[in-house]
């Protein structure tokens, strides 16, 4: 049980997405980096559309579905340790708020970064492959499913 | 702001109970504390990894590498990344008895936390509000320790033995009566441990077939009773009697999950004050539901008991409710009576049947002699019939610091949870940083004080626990009102825009997901 902590909850890794702020926080972290790319010389607005939106789904691939387990230890006796973050987000239900906001804030990302490229061939071959990586694990069928055995144990 | 309107005259006096919302920019910059120091800790552990960094923390030898890992080091990721640097706040030596001031032994870390050297100077009368000390019983001298070295003298350290085999002294007998009548019930028993009165004693009420209500935010000892009974599980939010409510006509309608028969027995457990919020329960309306829906309720006064009421008696007392409503009264001894244990109180067919059945009766060791005598003599001072006016005046006193403390903490624009009559404090601190910081400043000032972070409290909750006590003089109060002033304009933790939230007044959804056990 969990000794020394003020609540009753298992894994507090499931309630950290839905918490007050994060949505907020996690729009204007975006944001930010879309100014940074924007802010550099080099790079013309296609380049830093297509950038960002790179940039985000590879962060949202590594922190929502390649890293397991929690940071802390959980009275759970480890039944989220092979979880990725979004397989224990509210304890693996389904359609939940916060998984709608982060399935659909990609999506968003991807119709901005097409209008912004102008539907450019390469942008757009970049940009769908990286909204995929960041799509297909979101779906209920995967939940769990480790293709190849990648990123099993 | 009250709600004896909302409750048709079941208090009888105002119930302020408020917890201010966190406001968005401190959540939004807590976010960003909490993702620096992520990516900063994958840094560290990737400059560790490829040996840039020394790693100071355990490591398999290099003859192990090819079996499978112990430990997955993940799960250590917060500990070694975040804990560790304000690892300075938690755990402090002490050299004198914690009361009211206490004297720590100094300590300096030359290689940031990982280890600590004493500098031999000892740091002399650190006020003390870390300490569950509510009524100051924890001295070295008084009437309280005469009495218990006398019985130490007499009796011995203790029996090694359980209460059903050797272990049951007249002490233990005199202590149980005396609890009984302190507590207004027809029996009581003590226990060793206050944790294991919890968990021990729930298995032998409820068992499998039976269902438990129980507070989101309940002491470990609670959950883990409610746990190894066996019974169905289920959580409401916090203090919240809607909530409750609709979970008990949801259980009486549908019954038990597949079967759909009748439950054999509803529990309900709460605590008196929960000690992370500082809120006290809505024990009339609690008690008006028990009746309404005909199910038992279990009230947990760990730190409500000496701490609460015009006498000391409990927040049964403070409502100026009847303890018969309350079908199994339990309590701890460590917090306002200076000892150590637990007791349950309730109605002689109870307690017969704890006595028989309990695990702490059958295979744990009773509580030791002079303990016990320090907790008649307490007990017996809080009630007055040592003949003086100790204990009053110590109840009094109490309540006076928690009235003082709270309204100047709340002057100066901090934000503070909790019910106005508690004496625990919580003083929202928020982000990552500054809850080392906090600890820090506060020994530099010469006040010790508790802090606590995720994942103990919600992730954007953090906050410093003040524990009042009647030992503080106003005086002791003054300066460390002083100093927090001092630190918070220090540290910009004067959040407070004033705009109170009252619990009943939060909109109460049902999107919160439990792990469903199969």
């Amino acid at each position: 049980m969990n000794v020394g902590v003020a609540h009753s909850e298992v894994n507090p890794n499931t309630r950290v997405m839905s918490s007050r702020g994060m949505w907020l926080t996690y729009a204007l972290g975006v944001g930010m980096l879309h100014i940074v790319l924007l802010s550099i010389p080099f790079f013309s607005v296609p380049v830093a559309w297509t950038l960002t939106n790179v940039i985000h789904n590879l962060g949202m691939y590594v922190f929502l579905h390649a890293v397991k387990g929690t940071p802390f230890e959980t009275p759970d006796q480890g039944k989220a340790r092979l979880l990725t973050h979004w397989e224990q987000l509210d304890y693996g239900v389904q359609f939940t708020s916060s998984r709608k906001f982060f399935t659909i804030s990609p999506i968003i990302l991807y119709f901005l970064a097409s209008f912004y490229t102008k539907y450019d061939p390469t942008h757009f071959i970049l940009n769908t492959t990286s909204l995929l990586t960041v799509l297909i694990p979101k779906l209920p069928q995967l939940h769990g499913v480790r293709i190849f055995g990648i990123n099993k144990y | 702001i009250n709600h004896i309107v909302h409750n048709g005259g079941l208090y009888k006096r105002p119930f302020n109970e408020a917890f201010e919302e966190t406001p968005m920019l401190v959540a939004v910059l807590t976010y960003v504390g909490y993702g620096v120091l992520t990516l900063f800790g994958y840094l560290r552990d990737f400059m560790r990894q490829w040996k840039i960094e020394k790693c100071q923390n355990a490591t398999e030898r290099e003859e192990q590498k090819d079996f499978v890992p112990l430990y997955q080091d993940f799960e250590n990721f917060y500990n070694r990344n975040l804990y560790m640097r304000i690892r300075d706040s938690w755990n402090r030596p002490i050299c004198s008895v914690p009361g009211a001031k206490v004297d720590m032994m100094e300590r300096v870390s030359h290689d940031y936390n990982w280890t600590f050297t004493y500098t031999g100077r000892v740091i002399k009368d650190i006020i003390n509000m870390g300490s569950y000390n509510y009524l100051g019983f924890a001295q070295k001298a008084g009437t309280c320790q005469k009495a218990a070295a006398k019985v130490l003298s007499h009796y011995g350290a203790g029996v090694c033995s359980t209460r059903q085999e050797m272990g049951n002294l007249d002490k233990h007998e005199e202590l149980e009566k005396l609890v009984a009548r302190f507590l207004g019930v027809e029996s009581a028993m003590a226990y060793g441990m206050g944790f294991a009165t919890n968990s021990m004693n729930i298995p032998a009420l409820v068992g499998k077939g039976c269902l438990i209500l129980s507070d989101e935010l309940n002491h470990a000892s609670l959950v883990l009773g409610a746990r190894l009974s066996g019974a169905t599980i289920r959580i409401f939010k916090h203090n919240n009697m809607q909530s409750l409510e609709k979970l008990l006509k949801d259980a009486i309608v549908h019954g038990q999950p597949r079967t759909r028969r009748p439950w054999k027995k509803i529990l309900i457990l709460v605590e008196g004050i929960y000690s992370m919020e500082g809120s006290i329960v809505r024990l009339p309306e609690v008690i008006a539901l028990k009746k309404k829906y005909k199910s038992y309720l279990y009230l947990d006064e760990a730190h409500s008991i000496g701490a609460l009421g015009p006498s000391g008696r409990g927040v049964v007392e403070y409502f100026g409710l009847s303890p018969e409503d309350v079908d199994v009264m339990m309590g701890t001894f460590t917090k306002s009576f200076g000892a150590a244990g637990g007791y349950i109180g309730g109605k002689k067919e109870l307690i017969d049947y704890l006595r028989t059945y309990s695990h702490s009766a059958v295979y744990a060791t009773s509580l030791s002699p002079p303990v016990v005598e320090q907790i008649i003599t307490s007990m017996k001072c809080i009630m007055g019939e040592d003949g003086t006016t100790v204990g009053k005046a110590r109840v009094q006193q109490l309540a006076e610091n928690t009235r003082y403390f709270r309204r100047r903490l709340k002057e100066m624009g901090f934000i503070i949870y909790g019910n106005e009559d508690s004496p625990v404090v919580p003083l929202m601190l928020y982000m990552p940083a500054k809850i080392g910081a906090f600890g820090r400043e506060m020994l530099k000032r010469n006040i010790g004080v508790v802090v606590v972070g995720f994942p103990a409290t919600p992730i954007i909750e953090s906050r410093a626990r003040f524990c009042l006590s009647a030992a503080h003089t106003k005086e002791m109060l003054d300066t460390a009102l002083k100093e927090i002033n001092e630190v918070g304009d220090l540290l910009q933790l004067k959040y407070s825009r004033h705009r109170l939230v009252p619990l009943l007044d939060r909109p109460f959804d049902e999107t919160t997901y439990e792990e469903t056990e199969d």
